[in-house]
């Protein structure tokens, strides 16, 4: 019966019940689509990190990255890499030769980063060859290809066909340079990684290298995400003269980003959740001091205060619960169909900060349960004052209201 | 035995002015009584009802309510004693708007943990006896005031208390209905012997009422005895 008199104290003010219950689900809709579309910006972030930038994990000599010595090779590189491959977790690695080198055309020049790959195994470990807009992967230029971003093309005045000059440091430290010819445009959409990477064939550079089978950095791309830290262990043990590190360790930044982006998440979310708190707790307080005469007379007929507490908790959660579900179900609906089609923020800026300008808003079950655990807590929570206050009152003076 | 006993009872309500509500008040009630308190406004019935029903504490002197002291409960063991043994008919009915006729009667039951049959059982019995049977499933807001008051009587004979207390239970009626509801008042303490004590500034009630105390100033100037009209 207390179950029912909760139930139909809810509807006493229709209006006013479902104004808190829409208020209700919009707020929940607002915090759980934010989390989904922070979310959904950091896995598409960490996708194209592993797979464009730093694969699942990365072999090196242990000062290269800080120094890009050319110098600071891993000897015998290729046949680290080919035992690496034979790991049944492992889809591909990508050995290569990295140099600072400087890049001129007719018009300007400048610095980049080259990268001296095996096309086949580059194509699987970052895709690169499903990258290219214009010209081809490596193909229809015998001698000397190189792979140039649209960014790079812009800026050098370059197209496809067109003759670039490449100078760099052999691995003893001598100045050579080799002429390029841009076989195809690749754009990958982040523009900080787009701005300053060329590919060419590891063949070629180490020719010009001097580099033989050796690498600057392999870099391994796993069948799962999660294998990344252990995988990185694993091989650090077996080559401990080389630095061998998770992607979430090659970019410092990005373990930052995702502990930064889980607490503005939960910041966000928080707040929304004490602003609902707080709209229960008046809506709940109203229907308590509108009823004093009615509690009264309640406790005046024998109605123990445990079951009046019990009955303003019940109208409060079921308050909560009729609007923290619809909350979820538009929640999971928009997600999921925003997951499927994405959210153009319609600006290329957000490209040029390495994050894709199409979101696609993504959030796991287990993020569904804890927003519901933190709205069944809210809701406990927000009927405790209106409930106290209920306990609090005197019958006798309860029931001379008007 | 008597049912409610009174000793030296005081109540004062503290202010600028201090109100001394109910004065030395001794006072028996037999069960089976039909009991009337009056008086002019201010003198002291709801307040003494409120003491004898366990809602307020006397300032000095006691209550006995079939020889419990109600002085010596908690406010806890207070909300049980008024469960199991006081039935309140109010004023201004004060049923619960969003439930019906059946579920206000039952609603006593429940707190009492009656099992469903015994429930059902009395409910009919006691919305017959208020002449509400074809009137079960309506809410307070569909029936006229006379009518809740009924559903209020029932209400307060559903838990089967050891008395009903009515503070001013036909004033806020029309005559027929004051009168209707007098009859069933008083058909329930002839056949059922049910205690009832209630205030009343209603002739028509006081008229019909088998005792009739008088209350001024928070005493009592007068107890009559009077036969039944």
């Amino acid at each position: 019966m207390i179950f029912k008199v909760a139930w139909r104290n809810i509807w006493r003010h229709k209006i006013r019940s479902l104004v808190v219950i829409i208020a209700l689900a919009l707020g929940l809709w607002a915090g759980v689509f934010s989390s989904a579309f922070t979310q959904g910006m950091m896995n598409q972030k960490i996708e194209s990190v592993i797979r464009m930038e730093m694969s699942h994990f990365q072999i090196h000599q242990p000062k290269f990255r800080d120094e890009f010595d050319s110098k600071l090779f891993i000897k015998d590189g290729l046949s680290i890499q080919k035992i690496i491959n034979q790991e049944k977790d492992v889809v591909a690695s990508s050995g290569r030769i990295i140099a600072m080198v400087m890049l001129g055309s007719a018009n300007t020049n400048g610095s980049v980063k080259l990268n001296g790959i095996i096309p086949s195994d580059e194509a699987i470990v970052t895709e690169l060859d499903q990258k290219v807009t214009t010209g081809a992967y490596f193909e229809g230029v015998k001698r000397n290809p190189i792979l140039i971003s649209q960014k790079i093309a812009e800026k050098y005045k370059v197209n496809v066909k067109s003759k670039v000059i490449i100078t760099l440091q052999d691995i003893n430290g001598e100045i050579t340079a080799g002429a390029f010819k841009v076989v195809g445009i690749y754009n990958t959409k982040n523009g900080m990684y787009d701005e300053i990477n060329v590919f060419v064939r590891r063949s070629d550079i180490a020719n010009l290298m001097v580099a033989e089978d050796n690498v600057h950095e392999i870099a391994v791309l796993l069948n799962n995400h999660d294998l990344a830290e252990p995988m990185a262990t694993k091989y650090q043990k077996a080559y401990q003269e080389l630095e061998v590190l998770p992607w979430m360790d090659l970019s410092t930044g990005m373990r930052m980003m995702i502990e930064m982006m889980g607490t503005y998440t939960l910041i966000i979310v928080g707040i929304i959740l004490i602003a609902l708190l707080f709209s229960i707790i008046n809506t709940m307080l109203m229907a308590v001091l509108e009823r004093v005469k009615e509690i009264g007379m309640l406790m005046s007929i024998g109605m123990s205060k445990p079951k009046v507490f019990f009955m303003i908790l019940i109208e409060t959660v079921c308050l909560t619960f009729l609007g923290a579900p619809l909350g979820l179900l538009f929640s999971y609906g928009s997600i999921t169909y925003f997951g499927h089609t994405g959210i153009d923020l319609g600006s290329a800026a957000y490209a040029d900060m390495g994050f894709s300008n199409v979101i696609y808003p993504s959030l796991e079950f287990g993020d569904y349960l804890d927003v519901s655990i933190m709205v069944i807590i809210m809701a406990i929570i927000a009927s405790i004052y209106p409930a106290i206050k209920a306990l609090r009152l005197n019958p006798v003076e309860a029931i001379r209201k008007i | 035995m008597s049912v409610i006993e009174t000793n030296k009872l005081c109540k004062t309500f503290e202010g600028v002015v201090p109100v001394k509500a109910v004065d030395n008040v001794d006072l028996k009630i037999e069960n089976d009584e039909f009991t009337a308190i009056v008086g002019p406004s201010g003198s002291g019935k709801t307040t003494l009802l409120n003491i004898i029903g366990g809602l307020d504490r006397p300032t000095s002197g006691s209550v006995k309510v079939n020889d419990i002291e109600l002085n010596n409960l908690s406010d806890n063991e207070l909300i049980k004693f008024r469960l199991k043994h006081i039935g309140f008919v109010f004023q201004s009915y004060n049923l619960i708007p969003v439930l019906t006729a059946r579920e206000n009667t039952e609603f006593v039951m429940l707190l009492q943990n009656t099992t469903v049959e015994e429930r059902n059982e009395r409910v009919d019995a006691l919305l017959k006896e208020v002449g509400l049977e074809d009137k079960v499933n309506s809410r307070p807001l569909e029936l006229s005031g006379g009518q809740q008051q009924r559903v209020a009587v029932a209400r307060a004979l559903a838990s089967k208390p050891d008395f009903v207390l009515a503070d001013e239970p036909t004033a806020n009626l029309d005559s027929k209905s004051a009168e209707n509801l007098l009859d069933i008042m008083l058909r329930l303490n002839k056949e059922e012997g049910i205690t009832f004590v209630f205030s009343t500034h209603d002739q028509r009630v006081i008229d019909r009422a088998r005792r009739v105390i008088t209350l001024e100033d928070g005493k009592i100037i007068s107890d009559i005895t009077q036969n039944e009209n």
